[in-house]
């Protein structure tokens, strides 16, 4: 049966979300904008991310784009953050262009994220 | 094909009864003439239409006459409403109509508001119904005519046809109801209930895509203008060749509907009282519209808290809808819930359960089961909402 509203790595993304919840200890940054709701935690040892993890209130595609998000990043250098682009998750996710603002706003909180990180506030 | 699924949409569309699809073949093959031809193959084809027209007259208990053969409820809805302003707008230009009815109704009154009619336009009450006082008091005395659905697409909400109907009899107004998700379903006796023009569709009462009716009283000042034109069929009130495998089909799809609408009615209130068991102690669901005095095949809850189109996908491979099927491409919340009161997000996290004849009570009772297991799963998801 074909589907046109989910991509294969939405739908598994977003059944498989082993990186959802919080962290203790993280730095954490939240975003509420575009009928979304969002937590972005991770822990940082030796300028890398050791962990990853997100909550999330939002459509599939957000789901699954914040799953992609830190299955990809746990383990990457911290400055890595800065250039993450909303458009890798379009693009990699099959994301409908009618969804990209909300994946903006997990653009903006990763960044936040980054600088946060960057910033020296990680423990 | 896969059948990988678990239907629970029967308000949309239903499965084709295999005995009317087995007529409709039937039909197809040996009554495929144009049923105007005057030959004897073009008898046979008009004589499977005359046999239809009094199955379905005999589920609405009218005389066949008073039936015109449509596309499907859209086209009935198109050609009641516009078709009736329009033949009486000589005495009146005045509408009234729910704001909750189903678009196919709704973009007609918009239409004709743009081509100088005036419409009232209802709001129900929290419950989905019309108090028949808040009907009474927005009639005037250049009103035409009404329109009121009978079951509600989305909720399942009935409105009181009869008390509705009555007021407008005492007012000379015409009332059209728009009754797709109940013949077939409720038994209606349009001897009895005061109704001048009916819609109805075949494919929501287990017969053929693509075929309805329209009826239209036999009473002083109850006519439509007709709103298709090219040729002289069906009184050129609604002309087209007809397709008689279609109505073929309708016409039996309405004769089993009645040999069976006790049971079947039975049968869907016992699958919903089980479904609202099973989910009715999760904190912050609401069923929208009234459990009590609603149409028992559709149950519509929303969630506190749960994003719509996450609780959608999570429910798969159930079949459900988020609001109305032709509606589910939008993003918009329902406006048929936010009428209701309900609030954007509310109205977004709506999930409308639909039964129908195939459905077993071990299919609503996994869909209880997957719809709490989805609920938990996205709240736990969620964060903590702002204070």
């Amino acid at each position: 049966m074909s589907d046109e509203s989910y991509s294969r790595l939405v739908r598994e993304h977003f059944a498989n979300t082993e990186h959802a919840g919080d962290l203790a200890g993280a730095v954490a940054i939240n975003a509420d904008e575009q009928g979304i709701r969002l937590k972005l935690s991770a822990t940082v040892k030796k300028g890398h991310i050791q962990a990853l993890r997100f909550r999330a209130w939002g459509c599939p595609h957000v789901i699954a784009a914040c799953e992609w998000f830190c299955s990809r990043y746990e383990g990457q250098p911290g400055e890595s953050l800065s250039g993450f682009q909303a458009s890798d998750i379009m693009c990699n996710l099959s994301v409908p262009v009618e969804k990209t603002g909300r994946i903006l706003v997990l653009e903006d909180a990763v960044r936040s994220l980054g600088q946060r990180i960057g910033g020296g506030s990680a423990p | 094909m896969a059948t990988d699924f678990i239907y629970l949409d029967y308000a949309a569309s239903t499965p084709v009864d295999p005995r009317v699809v087995e007529c409709m073949r039937e039909c197809s093959e040996f009554g495929f003439a144009n049923p105007s031809s005057n030959h004897v193959a073009g008898r046979l084809s008009r004589a499977n239409i005359e046999r239809a027209a009094e199955q379905l007259a005999a589920l609405l208990n009218v005389d066949p006459a008073n039936l015109i053969w449509t596309s499907g409820a859209t086209e009935s809805d198109n050609l009641g409403i516009a078709g009736a302003a329009r033949f009486r707008s000589h005495r009146g230009k005045h509408l009234v109509t729910l704001l909750t009815e189903h678009k196919a109704v709704t973009d007609v009154f918009r239409m004709l508001e743009k081509q100088g009619f005036e419409v009232t336009w209802l709001k129900p009450a929290e419950d989905g119904r019309l108090d028949p006082a808040t009907f009474a008091a927005a009639l005037r005395e250049d009103t035409q005519l009404a329109s009121i659905m009978y079951v509600n697409n989305e909720t399942g909400v009935m409105q009181d046809i009869e008390a509705i109907g009555s007021i407008c009899r005492e007012h000379d107004v015409l009332l059209h109801v728009d009754a797709a998700q109940a013949v077939g379903k409720i038994a209606i006796d349009l001897q009895a209930l005061p109704v001048d023009l009916l819609s109805l569709t075949a494919h929501k009462f287990y017969g053929p895509k693509g075929i309805g009716a329209l009826y239209i009283a036999d009473r002083p000042g109850c006519h439509v203008e007709p709103i298709l034109f090219g040729g002289g069929q069906q009184r050129r009130i609604r002309p087209g060749t007809l397709p008689a495998d279609l109505i073929a089909g309708l016409g039996l799809a309405a004769e089993i509907a009645q040999s069976r609408i006790d049971a079947d009615l039975g049968h869907l209130n016992n699958l919903r009282r089980r479904l609202w068991a099973g989910i009715q102690d999760i904190d912050g669901v609401l069923v929208n519209g009234d459990i009590e005095s609603g149409f028992p095949g559709i149950l519509n809850v929303s969630a506190l808290d749960v994003e719509g189109e996450s609780l959608l996908l999570e429910l798969e491979p159930f079949c459900v809808a988020t609001g109305s099927a032709c509606n589910s491409k939008s993003q918009e919340p329902s406006y048929v819930l936010r009428a209701l009161g309900r609030s954007d997000l509310l109205a977004q996290s709506a999930i409308r359960f639909s039964m129908g004849r195939p459905t077993t009570e071990d299919e609503v009772e996994l869909a209880a089961r997957r719809y709490r297991e989805a609920i938990g799963r996205l709240r736990d998801l969620a964060p903590a909402a702002a204070s």
